[in-house]
């Protein structure tokens, strides 16, 4: 099985094979021996690499996976070769609209614009609230406000759609 | 007998549990307040007695005196402790405890009054004998200014009187440019901030940000537990914290724990409070007094082997304050925000798991527990990790190695940051000032980034091999035959999605 990984911009070509029990990781001119294992019912793993122990913890979510281990939290992006063809053809796509989204939890407490205003690069569409921090959205580029999806108030969850510009 | 009968705690999170901890220690009951957003937190459920206050919002609940002080009444409570933030530093909270015959746990309303304004403290501060950071803050016109730059010394800072948070600040490093960076500086406070006042401060070069700890009761002893060094910060929220600090002499901290006690006394304090003082090259200077019990006051209680909730609630009873012991090796603590590592962006969600560090030395004030939804209403600090240790040696070893036992799923927290900064040469070396945290290098090594990255590509693979297992078998019940999935919630969900 092969998967492409993405780490801090380093991309990485993996090869996994499942031989007695092991699992056998080349990367580049080099083969690791890995040994994972669950542990409970939970999202922990005992990981032996080459001998080495790591306690696990990690998050699988299509090509999104996330580690806590070694003290550190790793968010690696790992495709197998369908998804890695997928995103190649969707990266050529150019769409019209934009979507504004909540980059994190919060409460609407100011909403700058309205349907069909039109907008400047930088102007600050939303306040977004969260943990007493006032977080201004600011528009990436020029256009017109063809949706609000938000109310002032309102409570929004990380990644939800805010507005759309056109 | 009991100091008091029943105590509100009229706050949430780790420090209502710590102060729930102590009262139950010293038989008193304790009554909990909660939010909408606060129904199952644990300090309602290890408190004696719960009253709910309203919406989620802190104005709606945590902030409203009345119905804070409606529930200590209604209650029956003969005491309150107000932990910090919210009402700990609102003197019209004091007020309407003293009015209501219950015992605030901290300071007077007028001590309070009198450092929360800064202006005024500064006064005081001066008045003690407290030294201030040296500069000309009235009247201040061209001439003056240039006297006042020599005096002090340069380089010095420029500020704008009703500028904060580093907006309006301007650095000089020699005499001819003074004049001129003056006006410039009046010009941009003026349409900066509507007001064009400008003050003259020393600059003061690779500060140190520390802070003593102080008591007092009502018979007029003070008395202080040393100093705590916050210079780990980012925006001025503290990240790790150390006692003592590797910069004092035994001199030092004597002049500054006696500055401190003189500033109480000047303000007629009781209870526990902190002195803020900035630190550089032999000489401190008064920053300002917080009039409440610190987020990092188990730093001290780990070394002086003191209880202060217990301090504070013995002399707001009236009796005299415990002899200070010596004070014993080295304690350092790390605040665990719910925050983003690299963005410090908050990092809400539910904590779906977690474990928690143990062995010697280690202390964890927290309020965690699986299933607690981290909500945008309130503070991000989910705990605090304390160590102590024989030396700062075996602290700092100790503190590392609670860091990777302490396992968060769910939110992410700036842990990651917190080791950094421990393996850091500065700070090992305890050479270091408040711009450590903006230094610190955040790359992972070669070695690192390939260890993650296999990890990664296991767990894929591991998710993979078992969508492929469970597919061969038919459609048969994924969660019984396949128990990984249940671990791996989302990827199941996105499994069934596809097939």
């Amino acid at each position: 099985m092969k998967y492409f990984a993405e780490l801090d911009g380093e991309q990485r070509e993996f090869v996994v094979e499942r031989r007695a029990g092991k699992l056998w990781v080349t990367t580049g001119d080099r083969t690791f021996e890995l040994d994972l294992s669950l542990v409970g019912d939970g999202a922990t793993f005992s990981l032996l690499v080459d001998g080495h122990s790591y306690d696990v913890v990690a998050d699988v979510e299509r090509d999104q996976v996330t580690l806590q281990m070694v003290g550190e939290r790793f968010a690696v992006r790992v495709e197998d070769e369908r998804e890695r063809a997928a995103h190649a053809v969707a990266g050529n796509k150019v769409g019209g609209k934009r979507e504004l989204r909540a980059a994190m939890p919060g409460i609407v407490v100011d909403l700058k614009v309205g349907e069909g205003d039109a907008v400047e690069e930088g102007q600050t569409l939303v306040v977004l609230e969260a943990m007493k921090m006032q977080n201004p959205l600011l528009a990436e580029g020029p256009g017109k406000v063809v949706r609000l999806c938000c109310k002032k108030g309102e409570a929004v969850a990380a990644g939800a759609l805010l507005l759309e510009i056109e | 007998m009991p100091h008091f009968r029943r105590i509100l705690v009229a706050n949430r999170g780790e420090i209502a549990l710590r102060v729930i901890r102590t009262a139950q220690e010293m038989g008193i009951e304790t009554v909990a307040v909660f939010s909408d957003a606060d129904r199952n937190a644990l300090h309602v459920r290890r408190a004696s007695c719960a009253v709910h206050l309203g919406g989620s919002r802190p104005a709606e609940s945590y902030l409203d005196i009345d119905k804070v002080i409606g529930a200590a009444v209604a209650t029956g409570c003969d005491a309150l402790h107000p932990g910090y933030g919210f009402l700990s530093e609102k003197a019209a909270a004091a007020e309407a405890c003293r009015a209501a015959g219950i015992e605030w746990l901290g300071p007077p309303p007028d001590a309070i009054v009198a450092m929360g304004d800064k202006v005024q403290a500064r006064k005081i501060a001066m008045l003690a004998g407290v030294p201030l950071v040296p500069g000309l803050q009235e009247d201040v016109d061209a001439d003056r200014l240039v006297a006042a730059a020599r005096e002090v010394g340069y380089p010095v800072m420029l500020k704008a009187a009703a500028g904060g948070g580093g907006k309006g600040i301007r650095i000089v490093r020699e005499e001819k440019q003074l004049v001129e960076a003056f006006e410039l500086a009046r010009a941009e406070a003026r349409g900066a901030f509507g007001d064009d006042r400008v003050y003259l401060e020393k600059f003061v070069t690779r500060p140190r940000h520390v802070e003593i700890q102080i008591m007092a009761d009502k018979h007029g002893n003070v008395v202080h537990y040393g100093e705590r060094e916050c210079s780990v910060q980012r925006r001025h929220q503290k990240l790790v914290e150390e006692s003592p600090c590797v910069a004092l002499t035994p001199a030092l901290r004597e002049r500054m724990g006696a500055a401190a006690c003189d500033l109480a006394r000047a303000v007629g304090y009781v209870g526990a409070g902190t002195v803020e003082f900035l630190y550089s090259a032999g000489e401190f200077y008064f920053l300002e007094m917080n009039t409440r019990l610190q987020v990092e006051h188990p730093v001290t209680e780990m070394r002086y082997g003191v209880d202060l909730v217990r301090e504070q609630i013995r002399v707001a009873a009236g009796e005299e304050l415990a002899p200070v012991a010596e004070p014993r090796g080295h304690a350092i603590e790390v605040r665990v925000n719910a925050e983003d590592p690299n963005t410090y962006f908050p990092s809400l969600g539910r904590l779906s798991r977690m474990s928690l560090p143990g062995g010697p030395g280690v202390r964890l004030d927290s309020a965690m527990f699986r299933g607690l939804e981290v909500t945008p209403y309130y503070d991000s600090m989910l705990a605090k990790l304390i160590v102590h240790g024989e030396d700062r040696a075996q602290a700092i070893a100790r503190c590392e190695r609670a860091i990777r036992e302490l396992r968060i799923v769910g939110v992410s927290t700036a842990m990651p940051v917190a080791l950094r900064v421990l393996h850091n040469a500065e700070f090992r070396a305890g050479d270091y000032d408040t711009g450590i945290l903006e230094r610190i290098d955040r790359s992972l090594t070669p070695e690192r980034r390939e260890l993650a990255m296999l990890a990664a590509v296991a767990a894929r693979f591991l998710v993979a091999e078992r969508a492929g297992a469970k597919s061969a078998d038919g459609d048969g019940d994924a969660r019984q035959r396949v128990p990984v999935w249940s671990m791996l919630g989302r990827g199941e969900r996105l499994w069934r999605n596809r097939s």
